[in-house]
């Protein structure tokens, strides 16, 4: 059992959350503006990641410049990591690799707490990342807590790099805004990552 | 079996290739300038995949982004392709998942030959060989490659490979049974050199 093992219904009965699903959570949150260099180069590399349409190549092309964006707009007070074994609990399924995972603690070589935003890529529907997000943020959430780190609020986003779904958890309250952000609007995805990052999402 | 299945040795056994070796194959290849903001860029890129330290980061961070400047500065539209499933004969090994592949053919919603070059980022974190033992899995896509290439009917001289963790690149040219390994180790400091010799294997001049 790992994070890609859980579906929504799972994770909601294994850990017993209570699910609040609203369309615009986040959509009233401040946009912010991207570089002209992220922006040139998505003008470029959406289409070619969406014909290429593997989960390799819209991480890479998207979702990892999008964040990589994010960590320079704070100035690498935030550290972001890729492809990182995170075990946490197996008893419960609390392990395997997390796609994306952004914490508040600057420190780049390790994984230090607390972690506030975790970002799970699929190829071609969000849907299937849910879950395994949801099931990352609990994690998240408990590694925050047993490292004394811990903060009100978890994030998570699923994407397929065009589309972004966002996920908050606070406590065992789990809520899932239900509208689709779309890349074309880049401003207004890192606008709500940016918010998460400052805890006022 | 699969591409990652194969050692050099074993590729070069099984597909009976003559090896040729030689110290800087590809160091009288013209550099290419990278645009002014890749290079600022880049700096940032690599210490953080570096900091990161896994093949995913490095992927993402620092190889995609170069293959995809190494398009910006090619005459005629290569298709770049990444994380696909390019089985050709799984009988002989010959399958699995390349990592970069670059076909010459200008639509990318499906791999077309020809295809020219093939980008290994061996699964070996941190380690400082780890390049090497990627080329086994990257000559196996070459022939791979090779074979597609003529079953499409559409033959050329040669195909390229490449193998690196982000930091070292490794090059090699395969040329029907002929394999060349250049055993220069081209650094991502010289990352203008590195675009150049990219660019001379698509445009099949390398």
């Amino acid at each position: 059992m790992a994070y890609s093992n859980f579906t929504l219904e799972t994770v909601q009965k294994e850990f017993q959350l209570e699910f609040v699903e609203r369309a615009g959570i986040f959509a009233e949150i401040e946009p912010v503006i991207p570089s002209e260099l992220l922006t040139t180069l998505l003008t470029k590399k959406v289409p070619l990641a969406t014909t290429i349409n593997t989960e390799k190549a819209r991480s890479e092309l998207i979702v990892a410049d999008v964040l990589f964006e994010l960590w320079e707009q704070f100035e690498r007070r935030i550290s972001l990591f890729s492809g990182i074994d995170f075990n946490v609990d197996a008893e419960y399924g609390l392990t395997g690799m997390c796609d994306f995972l952004v914490s508040l603690s600057p420190m780049q070589s390790f994984l230090e707490a607390p972690i506030i935003v975790l970002v799970e890529a699929k190829k071609e529907d969000t849907a299937p990342g849910l879950g395994q997000c949801v099931a990352e943020m609990i994690a998240a959430q408990r590694f925050n807590a047993e490292k004394g780190n811990d903060i009100p609020c978890i994030y998570g986003a699923a994407t397929t790099g065009t589309e972004w779904k966002f996920l908050k958890l606070e406590e065992n309250r789990l809520q899932l805004d239900m509208a689709v952000y779309s890349i074309d609007r880049c401003d207004k995805i890192l606008g709500i990552l940016s918010s998460m990052v400052e805890q006022k999402a | 079996m699969v591409y990652n299945d194969f050692t050099l040795e074993t590729a070069i056994k099984t597909f009976q290739l003559e090896v040729v070796e030689t110290l800087g194959l590809f160091s009288h290849i013209e550099p290419i300038i990278p645009r002014s903001h890749f290079t600022t860029d880049l700096k940032e890129r690599l210490q953080l995949a570096f900091a990161v330290n896994t093949d995913k980061a490095k992927s993402e961070f620092v190889i995609s982004y170069i293959l995809f400047e190494l398009l910006a500065h090619l005459d005629r539209r290569p298709t770049l392709f990444s994380g696909i499933e390019f089985n050709v004969d799984p009988e002989k090994g010959l399958a699995g998942m390349c990592d970069f592949l670059i076909s010459l053919y200008p639509l990318s919603f499906i791999v077309e030959a020809p295809v020219s070059l093939s980008v290994k980022v061996p699964n070996i974190s941190g380690k400082d060989e780890s390049h090497i033992i990627g080329l086994g899995a990257c000559v196996a896509e070459m022939i791979a490659a090779q074979r597609f290439n003529k079953t499409k009917g559409n033959e050329i001289p040669c195909i390229y490979g490449a193998t690196t963790s982000g930091i070292n690149w490794h090059f090699l040219k395969l040329e029907g049974q002929s394999l060349h390994i250049d055993l220069a180790l081209y650094q991502i400091s010289n990352c203008d050199k590195i675009l150049g010799i990219l660019s001379s294997m698509v445009e099949q001049k390398g």
